[in-house]
């Protein structure tokens, strides 16, 4: 190898940036995987759940190398209001049996494990250097800079993350839009395992993932909570510009939801060990980027703005690891570095990423609804009140009685003129 | 043209590791390994020397399995090559041992006209790393080093005492432990990270540094580790006056014989 040229850079050690190299480090190419943070994963946040299926594309039985945490066998959905809480609770203890489906992850413990991987497979990471610029000639991106010094490459791959830097200095877009991303707090709670096991009905390697609406304030977004082992990671992800105007801090938000009758009691006797917040792509396939990639130079990952959010389901990671193979094929297989944007738009296309993307295209408009984040679970929970109260008194019609929770919450023309909005969005 | 040599001690991050409240027994299961921080001092010291005089620096590390974690950091930092040993031994070792180990190794690899040690190691702060090596190697021994310089084969280092600064000057081989305010360690970059890769390194067996099983017998031994947790006594004066509570205070501390 020339001393200071790669075949490619690929900068971020993210699940993006790993899985790029780790591919392209297997098919003998000269990589240099960069990360800022002192140990990869040290800067990360996700929720911390991972479909298996992006690992298994990447390489065959690779999950089960992997430092996974819970099989995710319990699917539940809580609607909250103030104190109360009504939860949907799907156990399903096959669920993907060959590759399974779903695992709780902690990105500090996956992303070390994953860059070491690439490592192992020849490729070069060095940790605690940040890139702050691309060197460009005759119109092509040929290299990074840091700290005044320059590395060149054929190719540079920005896996950088959601609010990528070198995405805006290759002018392929500008800053990220407020309205283009959501916020997310993450905190992990260490609390012994047999407490996990009985408080959420699983075994030692099982595990539930759990989301929750209403706990907002009516503001876009909602909470998740998954179980690890020996810790929960539990976290709320929302609109900052709604949280704004309604001069909400997202740590008041997220304290309060800690302080819900119905999650306390989950957490109880913890000892919370970490803390973290950090930007979300919200609003999927239309804030993709038109543009994720010039002459020797690709976007994976959050970079490039792929995510799924259905509110019941989070995706970044999966869609992330699936980009990042997407540029390793085309990298590898490109005669030269005219031909690789291309190729790259069409093994995200070959991999399906865009048909994902597109799927949920409009599904945004459902977190329009502000109804969905407070007065639905708020009603939710106002008819299970009167169903479930007996105090000898003369019961209310039934029907009488749950008309008058939906009332109090929303008016018939709102809930059609809601139901219609989900209707188009789906 | 000085040859330095730099001793090292790869410890776990204090920062990571937990107190268990149950038993104040320590939890070090997710913490991460570092350079000792003055140690880090040291070799950038050693760099900084080099980089104005020539010659040339070597590192040094006696731990068990997880020193060879540090080699890439350690090289990154200017040293041009890394001798390590790791052995078990050095999981209870002691600072009689672990110098008696260094100086095996440094009699094995010298002559070096400098060893740097940090003044000393961020767990066990022990700070008799450098002065033992000295008497073991037979070489003088300047400690509490805040300012260095080296010029041709004089030494001149300004020692930080209680309550004065000592300058002292040596000529030839000697054996410097410094302090944190003496530089800020650099954070390495890209091209040195990269360089790191390609320099040397080398393990030396502690079989063959000529030992008898007594060197390496800790003659301390630790026989427990405790966390260390604050007991607030939760006192409140409460009294209308100032004073009152300032005497109440007062004779309280003086109970226990604290004023
Ligand atoms: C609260 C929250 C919960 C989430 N929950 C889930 C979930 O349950 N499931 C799921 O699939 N997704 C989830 N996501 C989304 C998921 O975290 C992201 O989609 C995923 O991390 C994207 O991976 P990435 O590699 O593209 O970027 P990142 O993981 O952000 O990695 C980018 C890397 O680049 C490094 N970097 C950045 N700039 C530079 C630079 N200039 N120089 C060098 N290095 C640099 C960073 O340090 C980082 O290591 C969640 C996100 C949040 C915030």
């Amino acid at each position: 190898m020339a001393d200071d040229k790669f075949d490619a850079i690929v900068v971020g050690a993210g699940l993006a940036g790993s899985a790029c190299a780790y591919t392209l480090a297997k098919a003998g190419k000269n990589v240099l995987l960069v990360e800022r943070g002192n140990t990869a994963g040290s800067k990360n946040v996700s929720g911390g759940r991972l479909y298996t299926y992006a690992l298994e594309l990447l390489e065959p039985d690779l999950y089960k190398r992997a430092p996974l945490q819970r099989k995710i066998v319990r699917e539940q959905v809580m609607l909250l209001n103030e104190r109360g809480a009504t939860t949907i609770d799907y156990f399903n203890p096959d669920f993907g049996e060959n590759i399974p489906q779903s695992y709780s992850v902690i990105r500090a413990v996956l992303d070390e494990w994953f860059a070491a991987e690439v490592e192992a497979q020849g490729g070069m990471v060095a940790s605690g250097i940040l890139v702050d610029g691309l060197i460009e000639e005759n119109g092509k991106i040929v290299g990074i800079l840091t700290g005044g010094e320059e590395m060149r490459a054929d190719v540079v791959v920005a896996a950088d993350g959601v609010n990528s830097l070198l995405g805006q200095k290759a002018g392929l877009f500008p800053d990220v839009k407020s309205h283009a991303v959501g916020v997310g707090v993450k905190e992990t709670i260490e609390l012994p395992d047999n407490l996990i096991n009985a408080r959420f009905g699983v075994t030692a390697e099982e595990g539930a993932a759990r989301v929750a609406i209403g706990c907002t304030e009516g503001i876009s977004g909602g909470a998740f909570l998954y179980t690890n082992k020996g810790s929960i990671s539990l976290g709320i992800v929302f609109n900052p510009e709604q949280a704004a105007k309604q001069q909400r801090h997202i740590q008041d938000i997220f304290q309060d939801f800690k302080m819900h009758p119905a999650i306390q009691a989950l957490i109880e006797g913890g000892t919370s060990v970490e803390y973290g917040a950090h930007l979300v792509p919200e609003i999927g396939y239309q804030g993709i980027p038109k543009q994720l990639h010039r002459e020797g130079f690709l976007v994976v990952g959050d970079a490039a703005q792929f995510g799924i959010n259905t509110g019941l389901i989070i995706r970044g990671m999966d869609l992330a690891i699936v980009s990042g193979l997407a540029a390793a094929r085309a990298i590898i297989a490109s005669p030269s570095t005219a031909e690789m944007g291309a190729l790259y738009m069409k093994q995200l296309e070959e991999l399906l990423l865009v048909a994902n993307q597109r799927a949920y295209q409009n599904f945004h408009g459902i977190f329009e609804i502000s109804r969905i984040f407070g007065g639905y679970p708020k009603l939710a929970n106002d008819a299970m009140q009167f169903m479930f109260t007996v105090d000898g008194k003369t019961p209310t019609p039934m029907v009488k009685g749950l008309l008058r929770a939906v009332k109090k919450h929303a008016t018939f023309g709102q809930m059609i003129a809601d139901g219609w909005k989900a209707y188009r969005s789906l | 043209m000085p040859k330095c040599l730099v001793c090292y001690k790869w410890t776990l991050d204090e920062q990571d590791i937990k107190i268990k409240p149950e038993d104040l027994s320590l939890d070090s299961s997710r913490a991460k390994g570092k350079i000792s921080d003055f140690d880090r001092n040291a070799v950038e010291e050693a760099a900084l020397i080099v980089e104005k005089e020539g010659g040339a620096v070597e590192v040094l590390s006696y731990g068990t399995a997880a020193v060879k974690l540090s080699l890439k950091d350690v090289l990154s930092r200017g040293a041009e090559k890394a001798h390590w040993i790791a052995d078990p031994s050095a999981e209870n070792a002691d600072a009689a041992v672990t110098a008696n180990v260094l100086a095996a190794a440094i009699r094995k690899l010298g002559p070096y006209d400098l060893i740097l040690c940090g003044e000393g190691s961020s767990d066990l702060f022990n700070q008799q790393t450098a002065p033992r090596l000295a008497a073991l190697l037979g070489l003088p021994c300047l400690s509490f080093v805040q300012k260095l310089t080296v010029e041709g084969s004089t030494v001149t280092a300004t020692r930080k005492l209680e309550d004065c600064q000592e300058t002292a000057t040596v000529s030839g081989p000697v054996v410097i432990s410094v302090l944190s305010e003496i530089n800020k360690p650099r954070i390495p970059t890209l091209k040195q990270v990269l360089g790191a890769a390609k320099k040397p390194n080398e393990e030396i067996k502690i079989a063959d540094l000529g030992l008898k099983p007594e060197d390496l017998q800790p003659k301390a031994l630790r026989q427990s580790v405790k966390g260390f947790v604050m007991q607030r006594r939760n006192v409140v004066y409460k009294e209308s006056s100032a004073a009152e509570n300032v005497a109440k205070l007062t004779a309280s501390l003086a109970s226990e014989g604290l004023c």
